[in-house]
């Protein structure tokens, strides 16, 4: 058996660096298509409203209930509206993510 | 013929007997308890199974097994660091289940887990608590400053109920968008399989045209297979960005 040339070895090692890389980097790479992108669009803005709702809701259930003070249906304007604003933000953190996440990728 | 394309979502018991019951409410053995015991046990074995030879060149279904794994580890080294890791058994749990019960879901006659509001709301409920305490034990009420962001002290007291109320969209959004998908990847190809039976039988030229529909449930099925692994892969990316959030704190702003 013939001793290994060191050069040609590390220049195996290189290679084997090199290959490594590539394919992590191409396994990190996130299948993003356009179809769930507008779906976690539309479920993010949807929900935070709803979730406004259903708090304001609670809250003017809970004042009558447990205070007898009638609240409604104020607990509920507010909370919508700022449900609405929540989603809005909801909407953009995900942009703010999906851009990072196409920005890694093309890198 | 009556077909309802919302039928395959029906829990039913499988044994009439209630199992036992919680609080006076009976608790049955349901197709739905079926497959996800179904789920599970696959999803173990084929971890298990197809790795426990180790060989160094890997046969076909430890290769799998190996870069679903490797899939999870790179998803969370991109998304938290080397130190978020220590979820990797929480994470590579969720995504197996999630991605099984999609797929087994799109075997004919088979029940679809994830279809159910039930049980996605509940698997996004335990990313919530596990992030909530993560969050409290790695800060301490430190942790509350994840509602409190960079602003004057005026637009805090609009800007932290609306922080709230982002936060507790979280659940929602996340289990609601896996089970929409599911049901209606669903309701869609049985919609489109009556649509072939009914052109099938109505005879004539009627009965050559329901090729079309035929066509179109391949296509169809095709997306789902990718709407599967998606859904599964938004999942549990997603449960990694909120726990990066649980694990350092305000690195977003």
């Amino acid at each position: 058996m013939p001793t290994p040339d060191p050069d040609d070895l590390k220049r195996l090692g290189e290679r084997i660096d090199e290959a490594e890389r590539k394919h992590s980097e191409r396994k990190a790479a996130p299948p993003t298509s356009s179809l769930s992108i507008a779906f976690r669009f539309a479920t993010e803005l949807v929900a935070a409203v709803v979730v406004g709702c259903g708090l304001g809701w609670g809250i003017d259930w809970a004042f009558e209930h447990w205070a007898s003070v009638q609240t409604r249906p104020w607990g509920m304007v507010v909370f919508v509206l700022l449900g609405a604003a929540a989603g809005i933000l909801n909407v953009i953190r995900a942009a703010k993510e999906i851009n990072a996440e196409m920005a890694s990728k093309e890198k | 013929m009556a077909m309802n394309p919302m039928e395959q979502f029906e829990v039913k018991p499988l044994i009439a007997e209630p199992l036992f019951s919680i609080g006076g409410h009976p608790i049955y053995f349901t197709n739905q308890a079926l497959f996800m015991c179904v789920v599970v046990v696959s999803a173990a074995l084929f971890l298990t199974l197809t790795v426990s030879k180790g060989r160094l060149v890997p046969s076909r279904g430890q290769s799998m097994a190996e870069v679903s794994y490797e899939f999870v580890a790179n998803m969370i080294r991109s998304t938290m660091g080397e130190d978020g890791l220590v979820f990797f058994p929480f994470i590579l749990t969720l995504f197996m289940f999630v991605l099984f019960s999609n797929f087994f879901g799109l075997i004919p006659w088979t029940f679809t887990v994830t279809s159910q509001i039930a049980v996605t709301f509940a698997l996004a409920s335990v990313v919530i608590l596990v992030m909530i305490v993560t969050g409290f034990m790695k800060h301490g009420l430190g942790f509350l400053m994840l509602f409190v962001p960079k602003a004057p002290w005026y637009l805090l007291i609009l800007l932290v109920p609306i922080e709230i109320i982002s936060f507790l969209t979280r659940p929602v959004s996340l289990s609601v968008r896996l089970f929409a998908n599911m049901l209606a990847g669903h309701t869609l190809l049985a919609v489109f399989a009556s649509f072939v039976i009914l052109l099938g039988a109505a005879g004539g030229v009627l009965s050559v045209l329901s090729i079309a529909p035929l066509l179109l449930i391949v296509a169809i099925f095709a997306l789902e297979m990718l709407v599967s692994f998606l859904q599964a892969y938004v999942f549990s990316i997603l449960t990694c960005i909120y726990l990066n959030e649980a694990l350092h704190l305000h690195d977003h702003h």
